[in-house]
């Protein structure tokens, strides 16, 4: 079969010639028209425009789709992997931050004891608590300090703000203080303002109670309980409380009051321990300075 | 080496039952983990190895106690070999058992206790110390020592060791 025959245009060789070199006459006519001119073209062309925006819309937004993911999801596979050491980064710095607060914290509690310890009149011995109570009966805590620091039982042990408890058990790094609101402990204590004595011992409830005030003592609600500094273990003067309640029966000859201690027992991280004192009931005194009178 | 594990155990369940026994305490009431301990090993093996254990952990124990060495001691030696005594008795121990055998022995334990730690407590004390610390303190232990119980039970099970509470003793 002959190539003009498998056309489909039944045109001779020479007229299809001179369609297309009028063809191209077109083109080049059309390059050099006006460009007034050249808007009915423009005007053709809209609807072909229209047929190539729509795959062109297709392409551009799998393009953006594809882009998006790139920049989102592989391109920001390193800002993610960044995020992750900047929050483990931020981690560590608050877990530091508390652990220096916390240091702050000890330091502060720490400083207001050895104050007090360069003050106060007697020989004290830092030590810090370790531990609670081991047996579940005895209301009592765990200090670092024993016979090997110099401790001994029957020691006193306070705080700056006032009484704690007692030495009860001493071992060679370590030692077993009772406190003040453990049935076992009793010391004596007086009433601030009115002198009076009284023994202020725990309860099993945890509370602290002080017995055998005299009946006629004027202690009221609210009074300022320290210790007499008649025993061994406590000077005179040291802060253990206030009266929360008195309670007196007619039956009974002693009145008797609850007390709220001045130490919270529960949020102790640091003690002195009452080594020595002078027992300065007699100093006090302003008459003791005095000679004493010649019979 | 079984020795010093039995040591290293006892040590630190009195170190645990002094420095993490506020963070298991409920609504103030604190786990007594030594008698748990000396009950479970009871209920593990057989009442001389509760006994033993139970007086070395009530020795450790009391060293950190402000009450007098013997106290604990006695009280776990006596609560671990009871709770061996127990597996003669029971065919097969379960945690029911478990709960039933450590509330009686926390009980009589702590009754013992309260006895000789605060002697001279009044009525009221007592019947305060009874119900608002002993009671809960009791059904606390065992429920812990139920736990274990389970918990080693079926940690002992999905490994493939069967009957081993009753195995050799």
């Amino acid at each position: 079969m002959s190539r003009s025959e498998r056309t489909s245009f039944p045109i001779s060789v020479g007229l299809r010639r001179l369609l297309a070199g009028g063809f191209i006459l077109f083109l080049v006519l059309l390059l050099f028209l006006p460009r007034q001119s050249q808007e009915w073209l423009g005007q053709m062309g809209g609807p072909m425009a229209l047929i190539l925006e729509g795959p062109l819309h297709g392409v551009a937004a799998i393009q953006d789709s594809v882009g998006e993911t790139w920049n989102h999801y592989i391109a920001l596979q390193h800002v993610w992997e960044d995020n992750q050491r900047l929050k483990q980064e931020i981690q560590q710095l608050q877990g530091e931050q508390n652990r220096r607060r916390e240091q702050a914290i000890l330091t502060r509690e720490f400083q207001k004891l050895s104050l007090y310890q360069a003050t106060a009149p007697m020989t004290t011995l830092p030590a810090r608590i370790i531990g609670r109570n081991a047996s579940n009966w005895y209301q009592a805590m765990i200090i670092n300090k024993g016979t090997r620091d110099g401790i001994h039982a029957e020691m006193g042990v306070i705080t700056d703000a006032g009484v704690v408890g007692r030495v009860v058990r001493v071992n060679p790094t370590t030692s077993v203080v009772l406190l003040l609101s453990d049935p076992n402990v009793a010391i004596t204590g007086m009433i601030q303002t009115s002198r009076d004595e009284g023994i202020i011992q725990g309860t099993p409830q945890g509370n602290i109670h002080m017995k055998y005030l005299p009946p006629l003592s004027p202690v009221q609600v609210g009074d300022v309980v320290v210790t007499s500094g008649l025993t061994k273990d406590f000077p005179r003067g040291l802060h253990i409380g206030h009266i929360q309640q008195i309670t007196k029966a007619a039956t009974d000859l002693f009145q008797s009051g609850e007390i709220t201690p001045i130490v919270d027992f529960s949020k102790l991280e640091g003690v002195l321990v009452v080594t020595s004192f002078q027992p300065t009931i007699a100093d006090e005194s302003p008459l003791s300075k005095e000679p004493l009178p010649v019979p | 080496m079984i020795i010093a594990l039995q040591i290293a155990l006892c040590l630190g369940t009195v170190v645990a039952q002094a420095t993490l026994s506020t963070m298991l305490s409920v609504h103030g009431i604190y786990p007594d983990l030594c008698l748990v301990l000396a009950c479970l090993v009871g209920f593990f093996t057989n009442e001389y190895k509760g006994f033993m254990l139970g007086l070395m952990v009530g020795l450790f124990q009391d060293l950190l106690s402000p009450g007098g060495i013997g106290l604990n001691m006695i009280l776990k030696g006596l609560a671990g070999g009871l709770a061996g005594v127990t597996i003669h008795t029971i065919s097969t121990v379960t945690a029911s058992a478990v709960i039933i055998v450590t509330l009686a022995l926390s009980l009589g334990g702590g009754l013992a206790s309260l006895m000789v730690a605060y002697p001279v407590l009044n009525g009221s004390e007592s019947l305060h110390a009874i119900s608002w610390v002993l009671v809960p303190q009791a059904l606390y232990n065992s429920l812990l020592a139920a736990g274990f119980f389970w918990f080693t039970l079926t940690i002992r099970h999905s490994l493939g060791v069967v009957h081993f509470i009753e195995g050799r003793r």
